[in-house]
């Protein structure tokens, strides 16, 4: 990690301006210590000589003065600090959300959404402490060590010569101990993870254990992991630890030079004591920044850690390694005659990352309007995918058209109705997913949709929880579907597309959804079903076949 | 000690070290804190001494004091850090041990919506964070009364009222450090984790359905909420930082009092110069002892959210509706005449639910028997299968093999009854593993006959054998694939009856119908299955139904 990370400023405006008034502070935060120690030693000298409280009073007025001071000025840096963290975290948050919502769903393909919200809400707060621990005390490091040495050396040049020799070795063995043991510490970050996902594994796996006759073997099994992980562990921290000792031995042991050399000195009549006394007192303030930095060095290597993960959201997204459309298939002989529906030409999707492997068989298809097409095939040909490229959610190679024209990426595909194979409802009610992207809610139109998808007779006012919690697994996949109706009907889309919508679905509901898609279709619409369930297939304009070769590998495989 | 509710109390106590093993830490903690004080302490001495210009060998002790603390407060930290990261390691371990042996009677079905991913994983880092407890709360805590205490009485040697003035500030730093920010923060807090929560959910509703936003148009809508909601945190955040910086700023505040009352009690009270510097300084040394109190309050306030969740998650009675095995279950022998299951009017409800799920279920299966349960989604399905295997408590008359379910332990009843689940849980691990622990003496070539018979041979092949890895919850195989190695392991363990729930809901009709083949030929004639599906499932392989719709006759059937 570098001390100070140029990605950060780049990125979030607030932090620049944080390092303005962290500076401003901590020059007056400096200026008001070295007072303080000043008006301290003066206090300590009057009373030492005996002159009593009468004599000492004012100057203890004045230290207590700066004694206010310096918090004031802690809070305003703490204040500082918090401020610029929550609109940093804000800053990034915003733009990585922005980043995400520009590149569409291909941009978060192959990331785990649980774990892209995590490091967009939780995450981030690792730079609370990053902003209110460690960069204050880096900018003091900067501002106040400088200072404090100048007036020591000015006072007492043997005892700035000792600090200056001293401070420097701090970061040196940090270093040092640091790449001793950075692969360490990377083995054993590792192992931590392995052994909270192996704890995951036994929590999230229990009730199969249970069915096994397994889950008494798990305590002892437990132990045993985390007892060898532990083993390792103390071998890394005994010496990933000593950057820490060296730290605080660098700044301990100065101070008690300086002492020991101010105190022989004093001896010998060669230094006043009021100069003794506040060189002493000063010494520590010298080390305290840095020892600050050092102390909170891995929880700022957290919170770059935490920014770093939002950094790889805004990196710009790579170029698509597949071209939309390959030359020669964009030919002169295709745009002449305008058919209407979608034709898919040697659509593939090599290269793309989806969580089972694909088939990377072309497809070539034509999809007729006021037909219901079926795309068929085993699983893992690609079917899903093949309506996510339609979709423009994931690059394809080959050539996708619709009415004679190519759909690229760009198109907004005001066309297309579509639902993916998941119900993925939001928490209102039935009518507001039903109508969800609408300007307005049109009622009469709300129902007809509903009756499309086989579902007339649920409420529309009903609530809807997050994940579709309070419907049942049909009713939901068919409030999807009511969506995707919903969407054809109030705009006017001449293509609906949806990834197998009855898989749900009993006989009867099965029936009554295909009677819906039938009807969608014989309004003059091209009505795309992604479906392996008989009653689709037998009710069927059209039928695709994806992937064959590789059913047949399959087959060729069993047998 | 911070205050704790009842309900979190165990679970602390997990996570807390025994006495013996946190007592190394606690005084070497204790050891360092005192060497920083002494070492202030000492150098004060010296250099007053000093200015007094005694004889050198009046001073040697004081050098060799000086030298001797510095490197006593750094090697003692040292070693406080290594023996409470060992402590609290070795504590992990059994706070794991303990968490699993509470969720273990409950799993799956009382863990209700905790069983979600995101919750599991949520749960596991905070049995994480709750290793912190001993770490960062109770050894910051216990080290600085430990001080204090000791440099009162010490500055009460020499200087009684100024050791009481010491006292009564840290004692006023303590209450203003504890109470006040205890209030702060529970305010803030109130407002804070609520919006946290909702920005996460918002988040998370945006990413994880990043498809049907956009191609709904209804992305920007969202966002727009996500930065409103942002706001509202981003302010309740900085209240909360104003309270939290105030109270640096009085901790340092009260040291800076204490430094100026210990000058004013001690300015006329005839001490010795040394003596009297020492009385002034020592305040300064113990106050940044007392330093560490505000980030271990923080971390307590962490340890209990953590703690308080993992209470809700893991309770320590099991929820009605949850079998739990009667004192006096034994194993009895099995009827070898009667029925494998026989069900009358069975009716199974779920904890906190006021409706049964299931009611009126009556049924007979025999060996050979293939019984389908069928019915429409939300009938109940699900929860007839939980209670087969007794993850569910049942009403009614439930005998296996001839015997009262409720008479058996739990894991009698689940070796005759076996379950493959709808969304089955794949460890990660190597297939071998995953299949091995459903009979662990099962060769490689039974293993290998066995994914032949689900249809994953050719897969397996091609994934590189038995060793081929599925990823962290599955993720490097698809939905039909683990749900064929759920399969697999379930009639690898041979159940005399295996309950199938959805086998063929990620897998196409022709395969889905092989699959009930291969499943259906493995039980042979000597073992029953029971097929839940709401696909067909072919007429010849079926010897009974069961139509839980039809089954459920007091109870309206769900839209």
């Amino acid at each position: 990690m570098r001390p100070l990370d140029p990605r950060l400023l780049r990125h979030a405006s607030a932090a620049r301006r944080f390092l303005a008034a962290g500076a401003v502070i901590g020059v007056a935060h400096t200026v008001v210590v070295i007072c303080g120690a000043w008006l301290l030693t003066r206090c300590i000298v009057l009373a030492v000589d005996g002159r009593g409280l009468t004599a000492v009073s004012p100057v203890i007025g004045l230290l207590a003065a700066a004694v206010v001071a310096r918090s004031v000025l802690t809070w305003l840096q703490d204040l500082a600090a918090a401020r610029a963290a929550s609109e940093v975290k804000r800053q990034l948050r915003a733009r990585a959300l922005d980043a995400l919502a520009a590149g569409g769903p291909a941009r978060i393909a192959g990331r785990h959404s649980a774990h892209v919200t995590t490091v967009l809400t939780g995450g981030l707060d690792a730079l609370d402490t990053y902003f209110s621990r460690y960069l204050p005390q880096l900018l003091l490091t900067a501002i106040a060590t400088p200072l404090l040495v100048a007036v020591i050396l000015w006072n007492d040049p043997a005892s700035g010569v000792t600090v200056i020799l001293a401070l420097p070795l701090i970061p040196v063995f940090m270093v040092l101990v640091g790449w001793r043991t950075q692969a360490a510490q990377q083995e054993q970050w590792l192992a931590l993870q392995r052994l909270a996902s192996g704890f995951l594994d036994v929590i999230g796996g229990l009730a199969t254990l249970k069915i096994y006759g397994r889950e008494h073997r798990q305590p002892a099994r437990l132990r045993a992991i985390t007892e060898e992980y532990q083993g390792r562990t103390m071998g890394v921290l005994r010496v990933s630890f000593l950057s820490g000792f060296v730290l605080e031995l660098a700044a301990s042991l100065s101070v008690a030079l300086v002492a020991v050399s101010i105190g022989l000195r004093l001896v010998d009549g060669q230094l006043p004591f009021a100069t003794g006394l506040f060189v002493l007192l000063l010494a520590p303030e010298a080390f305290l920044p840095l020892r600050q930095v050092g102390a909170q060095f891995h929880a700022a290597a957290d919170g770059i850690a935490a920014a770093d993960e939002v950094f790889a959201l805004l990196a710009p997204a790579p170029a698509p390694a597949v071209a939309h459309s390959r030359p020669g298939v964009r030919g002169n002989e295709s745009e002449g005659r305008a058919e209407a529906g979608v034709r898919f030409e040697g659509v593939r999707f090599e290269g793309v990352v989806v969580r089972a492997r694909v088939t990377s068989e072309p497809v070539t298809a034509h999809v007729r309007p006021g037909e219901l097409s079926v795309i068929a095939g085993p699983s893992g040909a690609g079917k899903t995918t093949l309506l996510r490229a339609l979709a423009g959610f994931v690059p394809f190679d080959g050539r996708i058209s619709r009415n004679g024209m190519p759909v690229g990426q760009d198109d907004t595909r005001g066309w297309l109705a579509w639902a993916g194979q998941r119900p993925q409802l939001f928490s209102g009610t039935v009518a507001s997913n039903v109508t969800l992207g609408a300007a307005s809610v049109d009622l009469p139109l709300l129902q007809r949709a509903l009756a499309l998808a086989g579902i007339p007779s649920i409420d529309p006012a009903r609530t809807v929880g997050g994940s579709a919690s309070g419907l049942s697994g049909g009713q939901a996949q068919r409030v999807a579907v009511a969506r995707a109706c919903y969407r054809a009907l109030a705009n006017g889309c001449d293509v609906v597309a949806l990834d197998e919508p009855t898989s749900a679905l009993d006989d009867e509901a099965e029936a009554a959804l295909l009677r819906g898609l039938r009807a969608l279709a014989q309004a003059g619409r091209a009505v795309i079903v992604v479906s392996h369930r008989p009653a689709v297939l037998a009710a069927a304009d059209a039928v695709v076949h994806v992937g064959e070769t590789a059913a047949r590998a399959l087959e060729a495989a069993r047998a | 000690m911070p205050e704790q509710t009842p309900r979190i109390r165990p679970i602390l106590r997990l996570a807390t070290p025994p006495a013996r093993a946190m007592a190394p830490a606690l005084t070497a903690g204790a050891l360092a804190a005192a060497a920083a004080v002494a070492l202030l302490a000492a150098s004060t001495w010296l250099i007053t001494r000093a200015a007094e210009q005694p004889p050198v060998l009046f001073l040697s002790m004081a050098v060799v004091a000086v030298r001797a603390f510095a490197l006593a407060r750094a090697v003692f930290r040292y070693l406080e850090r290594l023996a409470g990261h060992g402590a609290a390691f070795t504590q992990l371990s059994s706070l794991r041990v303990g968490v699993v042996a509470r969720i273990l009677p409950i799993a799956p079905a009382g863990l209700g919506a905790a069983a979600r991913g995101d919750v599991l994983s949520r749960l596991v880092r905070d049995v994480d964070d709750l290793a912190d407890f001993p770490l960062r709360v109770i050894a910051p805590l216990v080290t600085t009364a430990l001080v204090s205490v000791l440099s009162v009485a010490a500055v009460w040697f020499v200087a009684p009222s100024a050791a009481v003035a010491l006292a009564a500030w840290l004692v006023l730093s303590a209450i203003v450090g504890s109470a006040g920010t205890a209030a702060l923060a529970a305010r803030a807090e109130r407002h804070i984790a609520p919006l946290r929560g909702e920005l996460a959910d918002r988040v998370l509703e945006i990413i994880e359905n990043l498809d049907v936003l956009s191609a709904y148009g209804a992305l920007d809508e969202r966002m727009q909420a996500v930065r409103a909601l942002d706001a509202r945190l981003r302010r309740a955040s900085l209240r909360r930082f104003l309270g939290a910086g105030l109270q640096a700023a009085l901790a340092s505040l009260f040291g800076g009092a204490a430094v100026v009352s210990a000058l004013l009690l001690t300015a006329s009270a005839g001490l010795s110069g040394p003596v009297l510097a020492v009385v002034v300084l020592v305040p300064l040394a113990v106050f940044e002892v007392a330093g560490a109190v505000p980030a271990a309050l923080a971390s307590w306030r962490q340890v209990r959210a953590s703690a308080e969740r993992v209470a809700a998650v893991a309770p320590s009675v099991v929820p009605a509706g949850i079998p739990v095995d009667r004192p006096d279950a034994i194993s009895r022998p099995a009827d070898p005449l009667a029925p494998l299951l026989e069900l009358h009017d069975v009716a199974v409800t779920w904890p906190d639910e006021p409706v049964p799920a299931v009611s009126g279920v009556s049924v007979t299966v025999h060996a050979g028997d293939r019984l389908v349960v069928t019915g429409p989604s939300g009938v109940g399905k699900t929860s007839l299968a939980l209670a087969l295997v007794r993850f569910l408590e049942y009403r009614g008359c439930y005998r296996v093999q001839g015997v009262e379910a409720r008479d058996l332990p739990q894991a009698a009843v689940r070796r005759v009854v076996g379950l493959c689940e709808q969304d089955p849980w794949l460890f990660d691990n190597s297939i071998r593993q995953n299949l091995l622990f459903a009979r662990d003496t099962a060769t490689d070539d039974e293993l290998l006959a066995v994914l032949g018979r689900v249809g994953l041979a050719g897969w397996v092949a091609e994934r590189g054998g038995l060793d081929a890895r599925v990823g962290e919850r599955g993720a490097l195989v698809s939905g039909g694939q683990a749900q064929r190695i759920a399969v697999a392991r379930a009639l690898l363990a041979d159940f005399p009856v295996l309950v199938v729930d959805e086998p063929t809901a990620n897998v196409d009709a022709a395969q889905g119908e092989s699959l009930l083949r291969d499943i259906a030929a493995a039980a042979g004639t000597k073992r029953a299955v029971v097929f839940i599906s709401h696909a067909p499932v072919p007429p010849e392989l079926v010897t009974a139904r069961l139509d839980m719709a039809a089954a459920r006759h007091p109870l309206p059937a769900p839209v």
